[in-house]
């Protein structure tokens, strides 16, 4: 089909890296944003502008919170169309397990468990039916976050990164695993495409034409960050393995199950409750004696994670997981007790060497360790992945425009305003649900659903503007939507900063200086320097514009004229 | 022991920078665009090469200081895309600041 292997390589850097790389960007950029959620949630939600606090008590705030937890009406109105018979009441549900858990950045406390239905299910092949219920609570009064409260950093771009909030037949996941999987093939085309890899290293002549320096971008972006596009793509997948090859749940099943109760029977932890009710021990005794076996392997930490399973039964035990502030794996080192007793069942031994590769490559993705270095570098290189994929669209577009100009074909339109709705789109509806947050009065009803809305109408509404404003791509000419939406995001990131001032009170001064807040203040340093860089490239582009619309004007097409008039009469006088 | 964190994470930082630099400068078209003459003769380029190479080997030495190997590896290919891009657009915009980096000229 191809003459040479690099020119199929070419092919399939070009129209893979085209079609996916729409998702891409959508998984590059709030991947990047992800990498501070806990902050961006702290940004809007202004009551939980308080330092991270470590796990609560879990006999004097947790235990009440608990009793308070019920299953979540979405799950009850799901379950009731899976099962036999009406469902009970939420509060007859008895909670069966539950979990707790926290990280170094965040102030509030994830919560969440299981509730046992005595239903039997409509199809037999299912077992284990559960509802489950969760909240979010202040950790130092155990008081539940409004569930219209949305936090926009860890519940709206962190999935939005990894399932475009398309949770139809797991499309979402499924979509971005493709998209991860054209990124290796992607990068790996790209290095082969690439002819001088070394002798351009650090070139970038922004001087030179659009289609030069978009292409000198998008190497320089590929190549520097090359260890991080693939470890982050690689890994994407590595966590969703899980999602993409469900062995466990289809083909394996039996094994799956009796390899459950083998680990049980290993493990000691029980399988099966036993069905005898049991009292609950102190599990702030137990809280002190894994923090004591932490510290005596030199490991002293806090608890990130906190479960009991089998509720209230003989058989129930709880397990304490040290949070993995300093280390790449996320939460580890767990000590299991019984649940009746408070005596330890076991301690989890050092993991093996598959299971540390595994939760190495899990844990530099998800990243709970406590390195603000680390974390920053990760935003540039998530941002250098966004830069890359954005100057291949304008490469892909200035390499086809004046040939599509001449041929009168509308193609490039079409690709060039996808490109401006995914690049200055996107970030435009970013700003606008901070804005739409800060704005919408705290009193609303369903805030949160009208904050998801104000970022897709404000989506929806760049594309439109984009596909409006493209006529000028057919005639070889730059979209003026870009420059339109980079004013309007410089208005907006202003707009946003301003706001969180008016409605809060937390303005740069107070949170950098007087009182110094950084999550809130880094969410408004970065919106400033957004609008900085927008503006500048918004201004960019006009001069740019201005510059082609003189060489283009009456006059100027005149002055050439004339001038060919008097080329042509000095060659017939000199012939 | 926070304060030794940073300042090996700085030192680390600094040494990925200017050794990428140095290695940018050990090119032709880097080295005309930062001293003006045509290219660096012989020695210079064994040396600018042998610094470099030097200052992107202490990068990895202060990261491995700095923390746990798990946690420096990551750190130091985070530190090495971050110091060439650095590079890469100093030398776009203000090629001239990298000739603190050779100060005795072409």
């Amino acid at each position: 089909m191809f003459s040479s292997f690099r020119l199929s390589m070419a092919w399939l850097h070009t129209w893979f890296g085209l079609v996916l790389g729409y998702v891409l960007m959508i998984c590059f950029f709030f991947g990047a944003l992800s990498v501070f959620d806990r902050e961006i949630d702290r940004w809007a939600i202004p009551e939980s502008r308080f330092e991270a606090q470590p796990m609560p008590s879990f006999d004097a705030v947790l235990k009440p919170v608990f009793d308070k937890l019920r299953a979540h009406p979405d799950e009850m109105k799901e379950m009731a169309g899976r099962v036999i018979g009406e469902l009970p009441h939420p509060d007859k549900l008895p909670l069966e397990a539950l979990y707790a858990f926290t990280t170094h950045r965040d102030p509030l406390l994830i919560i969440g468990g299981d509730f046992t239905i005595p239903n039997k299910p409509k199809d037999a092949s299912e077992d284990h039916l559960h509802v489950h219920g969760w909240g979010t609570i202040d950790p130092r009064t155990g008081v539940f976050l409004p569930e219209d409260r949305l936090k926009v950093g860890s519940s709206f771009f962190y999935p939005m990164h990894y399932s475009l909030h398309l949770q139809w037949l797991n499309l979402g996941y499924w979509t971005v695993g493709l998209a991860a999987l054209a990124m290796l093939a992607a990068l790996v085309s790209g290095v082969v495409m690439h002819r001088k890899i070394f002798r351009e290293f650090f070139t970038f002549r922004p001087k030179k034409h659009t289609q030069r320096s978009a292409l000198d971008l998008h190497n320089l972006t590929g190549v520097v960050a090359l260890p991080f596009h693939f470890f982050f793509a690689f890994t994407g997948l590595v966590i969703f393995a899980g999602i993409y090859l469900p062995l466990s749940e289809t083909m394996l099943k039996p094994l799956a199950k009796q390899h459950e109760v083998l680990q049980a029977k290993r493990t000691g932890l029980p399988h099966e409750p036993a069905g005898i009710a049991a009292p609950m021990a102190s599990v702030d005794a137990m809280v002190v004696e894994a923090k004591r076996r932490w510290a005596a392997r030199d490991m002293a930490g806090e608890v990130g994670l906190l479960t009991i399973t089998h509720l209230g039964d003989k058989h129930g035990y709880v397990s304490l997981f040290r949070a993995g502030s300093d280390q790449v794996a996320l939460v580890g080192q767990g000590v299991h007790f019984k649940a009746s007793t408070g005596e330890v069942i076991r301690e989890d031994p050092v993991p093996n060497a598959v299971s540390g590769v595994n939760e190495f490559l899990t844990g530099l993705h998800l990243q709970h360790f406590r390195h603000w270095l680390l974390r920053w570098l990760y935003v540039l290189g998530g941002l250098a992945g966004c830069v890359c994929i954005a100057t291949g669209f304008i490469f892909f577009v200035e390499k086809r425009k004046k040939r599509h100009a001449k041929s009168g074909s509308q193609a490039i339109r079409v690709v060039d305003a996808l490109a401006v709705t995914a690049v200055t789109g996107m970030v435009i509806s970013t700003v606008v649900i901070l804005v739409a947050n800060r704005w919408l009065p705290a009193d609303l009803a369903d805030k949160g659903g009208w904050e998801r809305n104000a970022f897709w109408g404000a989506w929806l509404l760049s594309m439109a503007h984009a596909f409006w404003r493209s006529a000028p791509v057919a005639h070889a000419r730059v979209n003026p939507a870009w420059r339109e939406q980079c004013m309007a995001l410089t208005g907006l990131a202003l707009a946003a900063v301003v706001a969180n001032w008016a409605t809060t009170g937390d303005h740069l001064v107070k949170t950098v200086f007087t009182v110094t807040y950084w999550p809130v203040a880094g969410v408004d340093l970065s919106l400033l320097v957004t609008a900085a860089l927008s503006w500048m490239a918004g201004r960019r582009l006009a001069r740019r514009e201005q510059v082609i619309a003189r060489e283009r004007s009456p006059i100027a097409e005149l002055h050439g004229r004339t001038k060919q008039v008097r080329t042509v009469g000095a060659k017939v006088s000199n012939g | 022991m926070a304060d030794s964190t940073s300042m090996f994470l700085s030192l680390a930082a600094v040494s990925a920078i200017v050794g990428f630099a140095w290695l940018a400068l050990a090119m032709d078209v880097h080295w005309h665009q930062v001293l003006g003459s045509k290219a660096p003769l012989g020695v210079s380029r064994a040396v600018l090469r042998t610094l470099g190479v030097g200052g992107l080997t202490a990068s990895a030495l202060f990261c491995f200081l700095a923390d746990r190997p798990s946690m420096a590896i990551l750190v130091w290919l985070m530190l090495l895309a971050g110091g060439a891009l650095l590079t890469a657009l100093t030398l776009a915009w203000q090629p001239r600041l990298l000739r603190v980096l050779w100060p005795w000229g072409s």
